[in-house]
């Protein structure tokens, strides 16, 4: 587990794949800067782990996924010889980019050793607000406003309070202290907004039910019909700025696998002996 | 390669139309080369469907006959990715070219291939909304070119590049099987399985010709503060722009002009630079107005810390716009200076920037050549424009060693060949200075997935291809 190289004035670290999230942001801290993602768990969870299934929080709406702040990485194949792609600079257009195509893909194609991130300033300011409603309907009504608006929020989040009700948006600002003042009053205008934080993700993700969390992804002006539908539904928390929902209870059906066959010659290319196993976060 | 057999021709016609094929010698000429006029190659045919299903049967017609296809767009490819190396059938989108929707709650446009970049932004900027991605390009540019080279331009310091804005495009396979690939037009951001999006951005045409693409929409910014800053020496710009990032601060887009270039650049259209400035940098904040004022303030005190001699805001929006349009006329005004010109687009990592130009400089000066440089410096990206004269003897290969002298190093500064305009038949063999035999053969895997002939766009990318170096005097094109 290690920071192999860190260069803030060029805003790129480089760690090992074993690092845990909150070990990289402590050596960031200092500097003042972070790597913009916020999965639930960052104590327990590593880098590679990220990597490989591409994870996210609540601040994606702002900062979108990991899979943005790849610049590098270092990876073993299935016969064991080790590859890079990319490089440790902001943009790069020699090759292809096998960054995009290891991220997400669950180890499938190759295992990541190292890893090679853009980083960010931290923001002077951030805030968060929320507004409570009787219906979804309400809520995701509230929601597009905000993404229709001239604001930018960098969290957008819906959640029933782990099924207890009231429908929440949860809505977050970052930048200067001026911006994020003016963002959050702003806000205020369009619906009675109270102080916030973010521990509704952290109290979906952490609660001790045994039923397994699971995950659609659909149209953002498709959220409300969406969520209305699904029955047999406990807790729910929603990125509702980019339509994901993740969910706790019934299995609401899943998610077109599309373009199968290319999906799978590429499997056979990287590993033809089938020695790579899908992992999961 | 054989002689194609004449019945590919009218059955090509049958499928495109006959204003659609092309195969008279001087109308071919048109597409023996892009922007990168160094080396020239004769297409057998071209031909321009008008829809996805044209684009299919004429994909599996060529699939029967084993020739190489070859997706194009405008042809403003800067590293000969466009070019028929060993023949084969040009398959141009520039009859693909309609807006087919925009949705503005989702904030997403569904379009056609051939779409050039600005259209996108045209038709949505009165609802307050653009497509990020910037190439100087971008009036002419097509949105599948941008994919295939991952394009990016000025702003791309804060908005990422074409990547961080395509959310999925359908792709016809060399084989003729058609794949959507990331989102689809009406389904969610995240879709299952591998990134195939991801891994087809940036991949030169090499995969397979798409049709139509889903794009992100962006909320234009409200406010803006837009400075000229005027140096003595490129060096003090540079460092500028190494301080502003090591505070923090990332400023929607810092390009650096040197002096011969905003020569250039004043000569041919009369902005009003300065003839006598070592380096300008043109830097932009945007977001709300609360707080810009603050980080402007910022900026400027490290522009003085770094000697700069005169600030100059642009105080309106159309004087922000004659800021902008400088910038993005540098490449025009080179004609002006010299006859024949080569450019370059390494990248450094951020504070390497003013030993790079430095190299730059002396590099040119070693070979007797002149150089001028405009650089997406906050990126790190450079573009030094290397003259020659081809009349000249000799003028040519200097020029080239020139240029790939400028490469190297930035490799070796921990950087890469190409940022934006990608490695086509120009930089193949720089690849291998950044990778290792490994890096490219997992390269391979991925491309064997998509074409396992190896028939789309061939002889691009890896060092080995077919080439060879054909000056023809007579025919450079100047842009
Ligand atoms: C004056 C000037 C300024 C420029 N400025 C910039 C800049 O600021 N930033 C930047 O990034 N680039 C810049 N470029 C380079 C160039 O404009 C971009 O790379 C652009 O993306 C190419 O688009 P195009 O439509 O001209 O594609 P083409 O040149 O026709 O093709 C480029 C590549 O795209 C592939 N391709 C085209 N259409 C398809 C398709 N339908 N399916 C699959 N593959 C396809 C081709 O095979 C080829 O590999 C500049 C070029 C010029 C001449």
């Amino acid at each position: 587990m290690s920071i192999v190289s860190y260069a803030p004035d060029d805003l790129t670290v480089t760690v090992t794949a074993d690092t845990t999230l909150a070990a990289l942001q402590q050596h960031l801290s200092p500097r003042n800067q972070w790597l913009p993602v916020d999965p639930p768990n960052p104590a327990r969870l590593t880098i590679g782990e990220i990597v490989n299934c591409d994870v996210s929080g609540p601040r994606r709406y702002g900062y979108g996924t990991v899979r943005e702040h790849v610049l590098s990485l270092r990876a073993e194949l299935a016969d064991g010889r080790m590859i890079k792609s990319g490089a440790s600079v902001v943009k790069n257009a020699a090759g292809y980019d096998l960054c995009r195509l290891f991220t997400g893909a669950r180890g499938e194609l190759a295992t990541v050793r190292e890893v090679c991130f853009k980083v960010q300033p931290r923001p002077e300011a951030e805030q968060f607000g929320k507004a409570e409603f009787p219906t979804v309907e309400a809520a995701c009504g509230f929601v597009e406003k905000l993404d229709t608006s001239e604001l930018t929020p960098t969290v957008l989040d819906l959640h029933n309070a782990g099924g207890a009700g009231p429908w929440t948006v949860v809505v977050g600002f970052a930048g200067t202290r001026e911006e994020v003042d003016w963002q959050r009053k702003q806000t205020g205008s369009l619906a009675a907004v109270a102080d916030a934080n973010l521990d509704h993700d952290e109290q979906f993700w952490s609660a001790t039910a045994a039923r397994p969390v699971r995950k659609l992804s659909v149209l953002p002006s498709k959220l409300a019909a969406t969520i209305a539908a699904m029955r047999g539904v406990t807790s729910l928390v929603a990125r509702a700025g980019n339509g994901i929902i993740y969910y706790r209870g019934e299995d609401q059906g899943t998610a077109i696998v599309p373009s199968t066959k290319l999906m799978q010659r590429l499997k056979h290319e990287f590993d033809p002996a089938k020695k790579l196993q899908a992992r999961h976060a | 390669m054989a002689a194609i057999a004449p019945s590919f021709f009218s059955e090509l016609r049958a499928i495109c139309g006959d204003d659609g094929v092309i195969t008279q010698s001087e109308r071919l000429m048109v597409y023996e080369c892009d922007a990168y006029t160094m080396e020239k190659h004769l297409p057998d045919a071209v031909a321009l469907p008008r829809t996805t299903e044209e684009v299919v049967r004429a994909v599996k017609l060529c699939a029967q006959h084993h020739l190489p296809i070859i997706p194009r767009g405008t042809g403003t490819s800067l590293s000969g990715a466009v070019l028929a190396v060993d023949g084969g059938i040009i398959i141009g989108t520039t009859r693909l070219n309609r807006i087919l929707n925009v949705d503005y709650r989702n904030r997403r446009a569904l379009v056609e291939a051939g779409v050039p970049n600005l259209w996108i932004t045209n038709a949505v900027k009165e609802r307050g909304l653009m497509f990020a991605p910037d190439p100087s390009s971008q009036p002419s540019s097509t949105i599948a070119g941008n994919i295939a080279f991952n394009a990016g331009g000025p702003h791309t310091l804060k908005h990422g590049a074409t990547t961080n804005h395509v959310l999925g495009f359908d792709l016809v396979l060399p084989d003729g099987e058609v794949v959507w690939l990331g989102s689809t037009p009406e389904g969610g951001d995240d879709v299952e399985g591998y990134d195939l999006r991801g891994a087809v951005i940036g991949s030169e045409g090499m995969f397979g010709v798409i049709t139509r693409v889903v794009v992100r929409l962006m909320k234009t910014p409200r406010a803006f503060r837009t400075m000229l800053a005027v140096f003595n020496s490129a060096d003090d710009a540079s460092h500028t722009v190494s301080d502003i990032i090591a505070a923090g601060i990332i400023p929607v887009a810092m390009e650096l002009m040197d002096q011969p270039i905003t020569r250039a650049i004043e000569e041919a259209y009369h902005f009003g630079l300065p003839m006598d400035a070592g380096a300008v940098l043109i830097i932009e904040l945007e977001g709300h107005e609360a707080g810009l004022d603050r980080q402007l303030e910022r900026v400027i005190e490290l522009c003085r810390k770094n000697r700069s001699r005169d600030l100059k805001p642009a105080r309106t929006p159309e004087e922000r716009a004659a800021l902008w349009k400088c910038r993005k006329s540098a490449f025009g005004a080179i004609g002006r200076i010299s006859p024949n010109f080569v450019t370059q687009d390494g990248v450094v990592p951020r504070t390497k920037l003013p030993e790079i130009m430095q190299f730059i400089y002396d590099a040119a000066k070693k070979l007797g050549l002149g150089v001028a440089n405009v650089a997406h410096a906050g990126d790190g990206n450079i573009h030094p424009i290397i003259f020659y004269d081809e009349r000249i003897e000799g003028d040519v290969e200097k020029a080239y060693a020139c240029s790939t002298a400028i490469v190297r190093r930035c490799i070796e500064l921990g950087g890469t060949a190409t940022g934006e305009h990608g490695i086509g038949v120009e930089k193949v063999e720089l690849m291998s200075l950044q990778y290792s035999a490994d890096d490219l053969e997992a390269m391979q895997r991925l491309r064997r997935a998509f074409d396992p002939e190896g028939r789309c766009n061939p002889h691009k990318m890896f060092p080995g291809g077919k080439r060879c170096l054909n000056f023809n005097p007579q025919r450079q094109v100047a842009i």
